[in-house]
């Protein structure tokens, strides 16, 4: 490899270097007992993955943030889909969606939890919602920009409706969603933990606040690099997973907007 | 119905056209029939837009038929009427004696815009319409691979939509096409976003194919030359509203050989008469 080639690759860790090495100036010129230093904070990492009732609770946010990820897949595709080519549906669904799309999901949590209580239902509600809308967005955008001839092709090769839209809507339409998808993998992470800061029961966003109730301001950080580190693996797996899926989309000389 | 295939009834001069088959052909042999089709359009407001005002029209099996006409003449509505793609306000569109619902896989359309499907590559692509049909798999790679011979593309089977030229697209769209053996080949201004080079290759390749498997083909271009050099008849359309203007019959023998062409004063006289009558539409509606 080149010296060129081993700083790109690198590149992305001297950025993370970098700003660690701020923290840690900034935090020792600020010396407060609110502010620790970088390094005290990477120390606490341990101290929390090690310790089996942390590890759980992280967990147990991650399967929480997969089920409302994969619940919202599921409904958003198939009705931003159907949104992008049925004028109907659209004319049904882009109202609702509207009232919806600028209300905080978070801040539904409060109603949510007195129906529904402050357990898993709760806040996979939340996840499921706010991850739906930037799918169902991406989706319909992509289904509606499908080109018609295209459609027209396959209904000249026999293609019934249902067929055209699994077999040429959904793979057309594909590279957008999986940009919506990408943004609600994300926003499911960020939701996850907003919905476990409200409803305090469990999870990485209740290690976080029980922390700073009892002052522990090394494990707060901590656990802010922990969940940050967690966002960045999921992104990059995605984006290895949505590349493998696109790679015919792509245009030769992509400027990734990623770790991988 | 005439034994005659192509009447107008806007105009005197559709003198009977004998059939490059033969003569007296009967009307069986009729492949598209268009009887008094009328397409109107809503604009904005509480306008409407006659895009074509009672077409009639015969294309009998087997002919090279050219729709010609300036934009907005509605050409490409009455391909895509056949097409079964937009369903006329008026009137009826038949395919071997049947009203048109709706597109089937007895006419393939090809289009100026490829609408390749850029997620499949191009041996993908051609066999498309075969899967779709429940052709298995090993049956319907062995007819794409000879289809992409027969277009010149050996050798780009695996590659994608997106690593090929404007005409190598067109190609493989033509052979996607094919693939399902239509009947009727409804081409709309195919090879208008090519350049010129490009352009008379593809041509050339496409009386080739045409020459060996005679399908029917409706060729919808703005180009009065590429119309002469093709086919058997070239049809004039006028527009505001579309209609019919004059029905040429293309009397040149075949095969055509360009270089040939480009001598011969009936190719050049079909042209410059053609090209008047264009003018002269455009004088009545300015």
């Amino acid at each position: 490899m080149t010296v060129r080639g081993v700083l790109k690759t690198l590149s992305p860790l001297f950025a993370c270097i970098g700003l660690l090495c701020v923290w840690q100036i900034a935090s020792l010129r600020l010396d407060t007992e609110s502010s620790p230093t970088a390094l005290e904070a990477i120390k606490a990492i341990p101290s929390i993955l090690g310790d089996k009732g942390s590890l759980l609770n992280i967990l147990d946010s991650i399967r929480r943030m997969a089920i409302g990820l994969v619940l919202a897949v599921m409904f958003a595709i198939p009705l931003g889909l159907l949104m992008g080519r049925i004028k109907a549906v659209a004319a049904f669904f882009n109202p609702l969606m509207m009232i919806i799309y600028p209300v905080p999901k978070a801040a539904l949590m409060p109603i949510i939890m007195l129906w529904m209580g402050v357990g898993d239902v709760s806040k996979i509600l939340v996840i499921f919602l706010g991850v739906s809308l930037p799918i169902i967005y991406h989706a319909f955008q992509g289904s509606k920009a499908v080109e018609e001839k295209m459609l027209w092709s396959g209904a000249a090769m026999g293609m019934s409706a249902p067929m055209r839209m699994l077999r040429i809507v959904l793979p057309a339409a594909l590279p957008e969603i999986l940009t919506g998808c990408r943004t609600g993998l994300v926003l499911a992470l960020i939701t996850m933990i907003t919905s476990e800061m409200i409803a305090r029961q469990s999870g990485a966003g209740n290690i976080l606040f029980n922390s700073l109730d009892m002052a522990q301001y090394d494990t707060v950080f901590a656990m802010i690099l922990i969940i940050g580190a967690m966002g960045i693996v999921f992104d990059a797996a995605f984006e290895k997973l949505r590349l493998s899926l696109v790679r015919w989309s792509q245009p030769r000389d992509d400027m990734p907007l990623s770790f991988t | 119905m005439q034994v005659v295939s192509l009447r107008s009834d806007a105009h005197t001069d559709a003198e009977p056209v004998s059939g490059r088959k033969s003569s007296g052909v009967d009307s069986a042999a009729a492949m598209i029939e268009i009887d008094h089709v009328s397409q109107r359009f809503q604009t904005s407001g509480k306008q409407s837009h006659l895009a074509l005002s009672d077409i009639n029209l015969t294309i009998e099996d087997g002919a090279f038929v050219s729709i010609l006409g300036p934009s907005g003449c509605g050409k490409s509505t009455l391909l895509y009427i056949v097409g079964g793609f937009v369903q006329p306000t008026d009137g009826v569109a038949k395919v071997k004696g049947k009203a048109i619902t709706g597109p089937g896989p007895d006419r393939g359309p090809v289009f100026q815009e490829f609408a390749l499907f850029p997620w499949k590559n191009v041996l993908g692509n051609v066999m498309y319409g075969l899967r779709q049909q429940g052709v298995k798999r090993a049956e319907a790679e062995a007819r794409g691979r000879k289809l992409l011979e027969m277009v010149g593309l050996k050798g780009y089977e695996n590659f994608y939509p997106k690593e090929l030229s404007g005409g190598m697209k067109q190609r493989v769209a033509i052979a996607r096409t094919l693939a399902y053996d239509p009947a009727v080949l409804l081409m709309d201004e195919p090879f208008g976003a090519l350049d010129a080079h490009t352009r008379t290759r593809l041509q050339n390749d496409l009386l080739d194919i045409w020459d060996r498997q005679r399908k029917t083909v409706l060729f919808v271009t703005h180009s009065v030359e590429e119309a002469v050099y093709l086919s058997d008849k070239v049809i004039v359309m006028s527009r505001s509203p579309g209609s019919i203007k004059q029905i040429v019959d293309i009397d040149l023998p075949r095969p055509r050989k360009r270089a040939d062409l480009l001598l011969d004063a009936r190719f050049q006289k079909y042209i410059v008469d053609i090209e008047k009558m264009i003018d002269d539409g455009g004088k009545d509606h300015l």
